[in-house]
């Protein structure tokens, strides 16, 4: 028997006045949110409240050729203000203990207005331990003060390298229209040489720590307790070609000195070392860079900021005989027993001296040795200067070497269309005995003339120049090596060993560079002295060793001293000292990249 | 005799076609939730197979024998209560609630296979030929049913399910014709634990209310003190359980009194579905566009929250739709509870459609900030394959019944 209320008219209807009920309930709050109210939640979409805090990941480190670091990351700390909970009245006793002038943190403030006052403003960067403590003691009368652990470049080797190495730099604006994928204001990019070149494998992939924050971008806690973040991977670490010592050495020797010097290994391309002179701080560009400290660098008479080594371009003197030799060699216009009276000058419309009175006949070997002018007045002339441009170009001169530190200048060379152009179909043919003992308008650079050389060494063969061999792969520990670019310069083999000859005997025999003798090294070179309208002579040598397999090619320039042989050749020897000799003058030391890591990682940390 | 029945009369399209809209629509915001999703992106093709096995158990349980709900209801319901046992000793834990059984590569909760037995044990109880529900032990008979499982999955603990069950014993026990006396003895108890939980003053103002309500009904003295003292009994022994509880479970039972007590957890993802939906205007962002969505702003949101992938990718228009779907089944079971002869298909009936309707106002509540966040699922259209299943199945049922409701026995 039923009850009399089961399923009742009563009831059902009480039922389906409830569904009816929250029927229209729902469609009128549906109504509210998505019709009234949808503008204030739309803003709210696009405003979310969980943010992504980015963690820089370790910038890769630099391995000289032997895995010794040169450029590292220290630790440094940061001081940092969160304008919300500061009094500016602190700004005195901040600006005297980080010995800024005053007004310091009022202008950085201004300067970040933009953010939300939550954020905490960089105030400066690299501050001294001796401040860290004290904010550490008087942490509760600082409020909106702290400081955080961030890393930067250090130079552990004890060498300079500014040219090659460069320095990173907040991103430019113009930078960061082009990459917004990657960077955001206030990041750090290599600004220029390796840095630069290389920026995309040494900045390793940013981390995202997730948080709350509230509509004032207040942090309130993390989001889902952190497992969403995901964690910076490390950029990769480079080997490069440098040698530390050999680097140390140049650098050293160029000391109170203008110039250049670039060491390269022949077979190879890999370049040793790099100096440019005066060189100068990278390490302090690794704080902010004070405005005073660039103004400083750019009005130097000097000019420290420019690379001398890829861009300075002079003529380079004796040194370019070789050329002429190789090019008459390789045609066909001498061979080594086609001899030249000196009779101590040349006549083509006016008189050439040569130097050291006369020399009487020699063949090229004796003329390199000697450094003979009135033998290669006559020999440009048997060449042609198209001829000799062509082979100039061969040798990467009058064009930029592909080196991975980028800037670079070509250099001139000139040839017939060039003068052409300036005096008419008429040029002046005398112009042309100065080219072939490469003064006058003979143009180029401390790398060019060290690719140069090493081709000689090499006998025409060798790869693109390069500093950077490869990276780091960071789980195998294994180089991850670059190509680089073939060269062949398809000379007869016979013309390099006389020439060859020759730069034996400039060092070996009685020649303009005896002094540069090292025990147990023969060595091959050839200075030069670059005339100077504007003062004292550049001295210029460029040489390999050892004579038998070339190890090393060197050339250096130094500015404003006078004779090749005197000035520029005892530099290149300490180096090939260093190089050649190294197992003998010191004991390897070597700090395991992967337990440094370790060490900063732990600090970087905490 | 037979008779030459057409195709209308015997088989629902009112039940069916809402229904099967409401998976597909599903599907699609299932699609969207977890394309992006690093670890969720093969969910679609998982609904989509568990879409299919579904619509076999639908037309499978449309033909079997109307009488075999009859003959199932005991078995299914001790049959739930072992598994309920069974998954608080080997459940798997997701977000805090042992609720999950493992069988092999796929698991499922056996509270949503104990909503079918504990529906057929009630309705097949109530309608005994001599029922009646305002006795005393017909009424502690039939909560007792109800409330087994109640306090079983209160253990695991799900709170969202244990509500879930209580609304549909209650709906039950309602249509089979209670009377309000009678309501109000069943519910006070509840209200007062409920009120003790959140302090002193509202344990007092409960206890207040109880002894107002039971002046009104006038009953003697001796009954009133008894009703009287269970409530006080209710309130203290809640009182009892709660401080007996560790910090860590004290934290959720509060939680889910203030949600915003808790910005990170609960609150947090009603924050994110209020603006998922609201942002979502008229149209709605488009398909696979909304940006609450596709970012993943709320977490797991193929489950609970899938109302706001649809409210902020199809707008109020599609919301709506959602809505008036649900609507138009409801309606309907409810006119086919009201013409089904059979007192137990009736009451039966009652409680799918009170089990489908309190999945919807809650979740649907919660996702539109005018309910706390209570973590249970929109039927055929959240991710799930054995809330899919079990609602299907329910489906069936009802289909099945009203296919058979001329042949009367």
């Amino acid at each position: 028997m039923s009850d009399p209320n089961f399923a009742s008219t009563t009831r059902r209807t009480i039922l389906y006045f409830i569904l009816v009920g929250t029927f229209a309930l729902i469609s009128f709050r549906l109504f509210q949110m998505q019709i009234l109210q949808q503008e204030s939640y739309e803003e709210k979409s696009a405003d979310n409240s969980i943010k992504g805090i980015e963690q820089i990941p370790l910038r890769g480190v630099f391995l000289d050729r032997n895995r010794k670091v040169i450029v590292s990351n220290i630790p440094a700390y940061t001081l940092r203000i969160t304008p919300a909970d500061y009094d500016r009245k602190l700004n005195k006793f901040l600006e005297s203990v980080l010995e800024a002038d005053s007004g310091y943190i009022d202008r950085i403030l201004f300067n970040n207005r933009i953010y939300s006052k939550y954020i905490p403003i960089r105030i400066k960067r690299g501050i001294d331990f001796r401040v860290v403590s004290w904010l550490e003691e008087n942490s509760e009368y600082l409020h909106g003060v702290d400081y955080v652990v961030e890393m930067q470049r250090g130079y552990p080797a004890g060498i300079m390298g500014s040219h090659m190495f460069g320095y990173t730099k907040e991103i430019s604006p113009q930078q960061l229209g082009k990459n917004k994928e990657f960077y955001k204001p206030g990041d750090y990019v290599g600004h220029n040489g390796i840095e630069k070149t290389y920026e995309e494998l040494l900045r390793g992939i940013k981390g995202y720590n997730y948080i709350l924050v509230d509509s004032k971008r207040k942090e309130i806690g993390k989001y889902k307790d952190g497992t969403d973040d995901v964690s910076s991977v490390k950029g990769h670490d480079l080997l490069l070609s440098i040698d530390a010592e050999v680097q140390r050495v140049a650098e050293q020797e160029f000391n109170g000195k203008n110039g250049a010097v670039v060491a390269i290994e022949p077979s190879t391309g890999e370049i040793l070392a790099l100096v440019s002179a005066p060189e100068y701080d990278l390490s302090q560009f690794a704080y902010v860079t004070t405005k005073d400290f660039l103004n400083q660098l750019y009005s130097d008479k000097d000019k420290p900021m420019f690379n001398r080594a890829t861009m300075s371009v002079k003529p380079p003197g004796s040194t370019f005989k070789l050329l002429a030799a190789v090019a008459a060699l390789d045609m066909g216009v001498i061979t080594k027993e086609t001899t030249i009276y000196c009779g101590g000058g040349f006549t083509f419309g006016r008189f050439f001296k040569c130097h050291g009175g006369s020399h009487g006949s020699l063949n090229v070997v004796h003329a390199i040795e000697k450094s003979c002018n009135t033998f290669f007045y006559n020999l440009i002339y048997k060449i042609g200067i198209d001829k000799w441009h062509e082979y100039a170009k061969k040798f990467g001169f009058s064009t930029k070497s592909g080196i991975d530190i980028g800037e670079e200048v070509a250099g001139l060379i000139p040839n017939s269309k060039y003068y052409e152009k300036i005096y008419g179909q008429n040029w002046p043919r005398s112009i042309m005995a100065s080219l072939g003992i490469g003064q006058g308008e003979v143009n180029v650079s401390p790398l060019q003339l060290a690719m140069y050389v090493s081709l000689i060494a090499n006998n025409g063969k060798g790869f693109t120049p390069h500093i950077v061999k490869g990276y780091i792969d960071d789980n195998t520990k294994q180089l991850v090596p670059f190509k680089f670019n073939e060269i062949d310069l398809g000379i007869k083999q016979e013309a390099f060993d006389i020439v060859k000859e020759g730069m034996y005997l400039v060092v070996q025999g009685s020649g303009t560079a005896t002094r540069t003798r090292i025990e147990g090294i023969n060595i091959g070179g050839k200075t030069g002295t670059a005339q100077n309208p504007h003062g004292k002579d550049h001295a210029v040598f460029v040489c390999f060793a050892p004579f038998e397999n070339p190890k090393i090619a060197i050339a250096v320039v130094v500015e404003n001293v006078g004779f090749g042989g005197t000035h520029a050749a005892p530099i290149a020897k300490k180096m090939i000292e260093a190089y050649l000799l190294k197992d003998k003058i010191k004991p390897k030391e070597e700090i395991v990249p992967e337990i440094r890591e370790k060490i900063i990682g732990a600090l970087f940390e905490n | 005799m037979r008779i030459d029945y057409k195709l209308d009369d015997k088989f629902d399209f009112g039940l069916f076609v809402p229904a099967i809209i409401l998976i597909c629509l599903g599907l699609l915001a299932i699609y969207s939730a977890t394309i992006n999703h690093p670890t969720a992106s093969g969910n679609f093709q998982k609904q989509l197979v568990w879409a299919v096995v579904a619509l076999g158990i639908f037309f499978i349980t449309y033909s079997i024998p109307t009488s075999s709900f009859h003959y199932i209801a005991s078995p299914m319901y001790l049959f739930s209560l072992l598994l309920l046992v069974a998954v608080l000793v080997l459940g798997r834990k997701v977000s805090g609630a042992k609720s999950w059984l493992d069988l092999g590569a796929f698991g499922f909760q056996p509270s949503e296979i104990a909503k079918i037995g504990t529906i057929l044990l009630l309705a097949s109880f109530l309608s005994r030929r001599n029922a009646k529900i305002d006795s005393f032990f017909d009424i502690l008979i039939a909560l007792t049913i109800g409330l087994v499982p109640v306090g079983l999955i209160l253990l695991e603990p799900d709170m969202g399910t244990s509500i879930v069950f209580m609304g549909m014993i209650l709906t039950i026990i309602f249509w089979k014709g209670i009377s309000l006396f009678s309501l109000f003895v069943v519910l006070s108890p509840g209200f007062v634990a409920i009120f003790a939980l959140f302090g002193v003053y509202y344990f007092i103002g409960a206890m207040a209310l109880v002894v107002i309500t039971l002046f009104i009904f006038k009953k003697d003295v001796f009954f009133s003190g008894s009703i009287f003292a269970l409530n006080l009994g209710a309130g203290f022994f809640t009182d009892y359980v709660y401080s007996a509880l560790s910090p860590h479970q004290q934290k959720r039972i509060l939680s889910f009194i203030d949600p915003m007590a808790d910005p990170l957890g609960s609150g947090y993802n009603a924050i994110q579905a209020k603006v998922a939906i609201g942002s979502g205007g008229l149209f709605g962002k488009g398909f696979l566009n909304g940006n609450q969505t596709q970012l993943q702003f709320i977490p797991e949101q193929w489950t609970d929250f899938i109302y706001c992938v649809i409210g902020e990718e199809f707008g109020f228009i599609g919301s709506i739709i959602v809505v008036g779907l649900f609507f138009f089944l409801f309606i309907r079971l409810l006119r086919v509870a009201s013409v089904a002869k059979d007192e137990f298909m009736s009451l039966v009936l009652i409680g799918i459609l009170s089990v489908y309707f309190i999945h919807f106002l809650i979740n649907i509540g919660m996702t539109l900030g005018i309910l706390p966040v209570i973590g249970i699922p929109l039927p055929f259209v959240s991710y799930g394959g054995s809330s899919l299943l079990v609602n299907i199945f329910m489906l069936g049922i009802a289909a099945n019944i009203y296919r058979t409701r001329k042949n009367y026995a």
